[in-house]
């Protein structure tokens, strides 16, 4: 096939159908921009809600194959249902983790008993999930975890911390690592769970964090049994199964696009009339030219995957200028909103929400592997750097120096 | 919507890859610069694989390729700093096929493609960046077009047998000329480039026929002009893209392979993010310079995606090549090792291109002026 970097024929027709469809029920569905950091539960039940409406209407899981529950369209599809359905105010955050990361691991590594139990609901929005991987000692060193498992029966029982659990308070399922066979070297002991967050033993605190929301989580294990059905993949082999989810986490932040943000910056500036400054209008283009760049890699990622074909580098790209990109554009607003960018909510333009993007910037640098992670992961893959030196990739866990 | 290459793409650019890399190694481009600074053995090697008409009309014996290929052609002539004069060559070629009558095609283009002729294109303007809006002042004479004044920096007009000339008449129209540097009324003053390679400042007092106005004989050659240099804009971002990949290549290879204190230069993280870094720009360069080349070779409306890939090549090929030369330490600034020759021609193709905030303030009327 031709390079044809926009929609071929049969794209626009699928974008034209989506954004019909769109027009008809998502304002029906819509959602107060401020509902993201004032009312945290209400948006989770929003979320549940439109993604019901998707799901009756045959636009959940575009991408998914019919066999579980999907549309068995393509990716390029699903990216233009996205890109299409971003222009509405519509909830979709709280299934970022099922329908992003779980999904796609469950479907490559679920047995079709698991496949069975949690697709279906997973897509019709009927549960919440939740990632169960970072602990306080095990952060860009996630080999590292210690949360414990036993084998007692035909049931484990696991003991330990998580943190960073994003809607960890409103979910229904985690997916969790945890460490089996502590006498294996870091990255083969471990093994991985399905949780069930209704289970004993669980106690989820909330984390608020500087933008005033608390969508992160603790989440503490004391004594949690976990039926042996609920393991994912093999026994001690969870490493595997966890660099599934990563990549699709990584693939998903940024992935998106984020040229609305630039045009919303856009409007916001000539609503205020500062496009009459150059100097604004600079750093806007230079915002909009970091944009196109992650537009671009994102449909170079789309094709590869479209094609079959595993994403190259690109993706450890995406993520870090997807992240830089957001934090310069974030300060290019504050300049924009001048004194008003020193108020909070809907004291402030736009509800407040750029002074919300600000902060969030942490989150986006930090999530999926941190901007330097990302760094040494292209030194490595693209650019061909010897590895790190790292003297406990073959000693046993339990030998190696904690935390 | 696919964003990749074709097998056939994927083909050419292997083919220009083993040829660059055969022929134009680092003795060799040594030697060339001792010399004229024309390496006329690769020029012949490139006319027997058909390279040199990559964008001549098949009628003409070329292969009728597009902005892409050439892209991908250029990008490997980057990466290796070979001299020879194929983009200024190329877009003119691409300017006559679109714009030319067909007796000029037929007298000019045959004899592209085995390298008996060369072209070039003057893009650059004395005291003025505005491309649009030349300094050399043209009238209308019997039997032709009188151009009178000056083009500074053209690429190898000292080997050019034609160079295509931007003027503008007294009622603002724009004439787009191809004028033989043999010519009478036509001076060529061989300067020293900052990249090495050869170019010469053009004096015109000259009449040009009309059988050899390629735009504007009779109208107003705006769009013919708008054409060439858009094309000649994303043929540099293309050598630029090359350029930062030929340093990055170098500089991943040095910094893995000298140690100091006991271990690999890469092993000290400041150096390997540095490096990463550079890696990462390289690749919003790839991305926005095919993009762009994409939407010319379709004949949309590029301007915007043209100033976006002229932001990357700009800004970012300048901090390519700055890391690149910085992480080879005192070795960068030994002329005998090659690393010097990818930081001065990026940091040329950068200034060519006109700097990072020209771009910008172009673009921001673009998409934010109200």
């Amino acid at each position: 096939m031709l390079m044809h970097i926009g929609d071929s024929p049969e794209e626009a027709a699928f974008r034209d159908h989506a954004r019909t469809w769109l027009a008809q029920h998502a304002p029906l569905h819509s959602i107060d921009a401020s509902q993201w950091h004032d009312d945290l539960g209400g948006h989770v039940n929003a979320c549940k809600e439109w993604q019901h409406v998707l799901y009756d209407n045959g636009w959940a899981g575009i991408s998914w194959p019919k066999q579980f529950g999907g549309r068995g369209g393509t990716s390029l599809q699903a990216s233009i249902f996205a890109e299409e359905q971003s222009k509405f105010d519509v909830a979709t955050g709280s299934f970022a983790v099922s329908l992003g990361m779980v999904g796609p691991t469950l479907m490559a590594h679920g047995t079709p008993e698991q496949h069975a139990e949690f697709l279906q609901p997973m897509l019709r929005g009927d549960h919440v999930w939740c990632q169960l991987f970072s602990e306080p000692n095990a952060g860009s060193d996630l080999a590292n975890i210690g949360t414990r498992a036993v084998l007692d029966g035909d049931t484990w029982i696991v003991n330990g911390q998580k943190v960073w659990t994003s809607f960890g308070q409103f979910s229904d399922y985690g997916i969790l690592l945890a460490r089996t066979e502590p006498e294996s070297p870091k990255h083969k002991g471990i093994t991985y769970f399905i949780l069930d967050m209704k289970s004993a033993g669980i106690e989820v605190r909330p984390l608020v964090q500087i933008t005033g929301v608390a969508h992160f989580n603790e989440v503490f294990l004391s004594d949690v049994r976990i039926p042996a059905a609920n393991v994912l993949g093999q026994v001690n082999s969870g490493w595997a199964v966890a660099n599934t989810t990563l990549t699709s986490e990584r693939a998903f932040i940024g992935g998106g696009g984020s040229s609305w943000t630039v045009e919303a910056l856009i409007e916001t500036a000539q609503k205020l009339g500062r496009t009459r400054d150059p100097r604004v209008r600079q750093k806007l283009a230079a915002a909009y030219a970091r944009a196109q760049t992650l537009t671009y890699l994102g449909y170079r990622l789309r094709t590869a995957s479209s094609l079959g074909l595993l994403p190259g580098p690109e993706m450890f790209v995406m993520k870090l200028a997807y992240a830089r990109h957001w934090e310069k554009t974030m300060d290019t607003a504050m300049e924009i909103l001048g004194a008003d960018a020193t108020l909070w909510g809907e004291h402030s333009i736009d509800s407040g929400q750029w002074q919300h993007h600000l902060l969030s910037q942490f989150a986006i640098r930090l999530g999926g592997g941190t901007n330097e992670i990302q760094q040494n992961i292209i030194g490595e893959r693209g650019l061909g750097l010897p590895r790190e030196p790292s003297v406990d990739r073959d000693l046993p866990w339990r030998e190696l120096v904690k935390g | 919507m696919n964003f990749d290459l074709t097998d056939e793409q994927n083909v050419l650019a292997d083919l220009a890859q083993q040829i660059f890399h055969d022929l134009s190694t680092i003795e060799r481009i040594a030697d060339v610069q001792a010399g004229d600074g024309f390496d006329r053995q690769l020029w012949n090697e490139l006319a027997k694989v058909g390279l040199l008409g990559l964008c001549v009309p098949e009628e003409y014996g070329g292969l009728a390729m597009n902005a892409v290929e050439l892209s991908l052609v250029l990008e490997k002539q980057g990466k290796t700093i070979a001299q020879v004069p194929l983009w200024s060559s190329s877009v003119a070629a691409m300017t006559l096929a679109e714009y030319a009558n067909t007796a000029l095609q037929a007298l000019v283009l045959p004899n592209i493609c085995d390298g008996t002729t060369i072209l070039s294109v003057a893009i650059a303007n004395i005291g003025a960046n505005d491309a649009m809006n030349p300094s050399v002042v043209a009238t209308d004479t019997d039997g032709g077009v009188r151009l009178v004044g000056s083009k500074p920096a053209v690429a190898y007009a000292q080997y050019a047998h034609f160079v295509l000339v931007s003027a503008k008449r007294a009622d603002g129209s724009i004439v787009l000329a191809l004028v033989d540097t043999d010519a009478r009324g036509v001076t060529l003053n061989a300067v020293n480039g900052s990249d090495l390679q050869p170019q010469a400042n053009m004096d015109f007092d000259v009449v040009v026929p009309t059988s050899h106005i390629v735009a504007g004989a009779t109208s107003d050659g705006r769009d013919a002009l708008r054409w060439m240099h858009e094309r000649s804009l994303v043929a540099l971002c293309a050598i630029q893209l090359g350029v930062a990949q030929g340093s990055i290549a170098l500089t991943a290879e040095h910094v893995r392979t000298r140690h100091q204190f006991g271990k690999p230069l890469s092993a000290q993280q400041a150096v390997a993010v540095r490096a990463a870094d550079a890696y990462i720009t390289t690749e919003a360069m790839r991305v926005t310079t095919l993009n762009a080349a994409w939407r010319l070779a379709e004949g949309f409306d590029a301007r915007q995606d043209v100033l976006v890939a002229m932001y990357w090549a700009t800004e970012g090929g300048h901090s390519v090549v700055l890391a690149g030369q910085h992480l080879h330490g005192g070795v960068g600034a030994d002329i005998s090792y090659p690393v010097h020759r990818f930081f001065l021609w990026g940091i040329q193709i950068s200034t060519q291109l006109g700097g990072a905030s020209q771009h910008l303030a172009r673009l921001g009327k673009l998409i934010a002026a109200r």
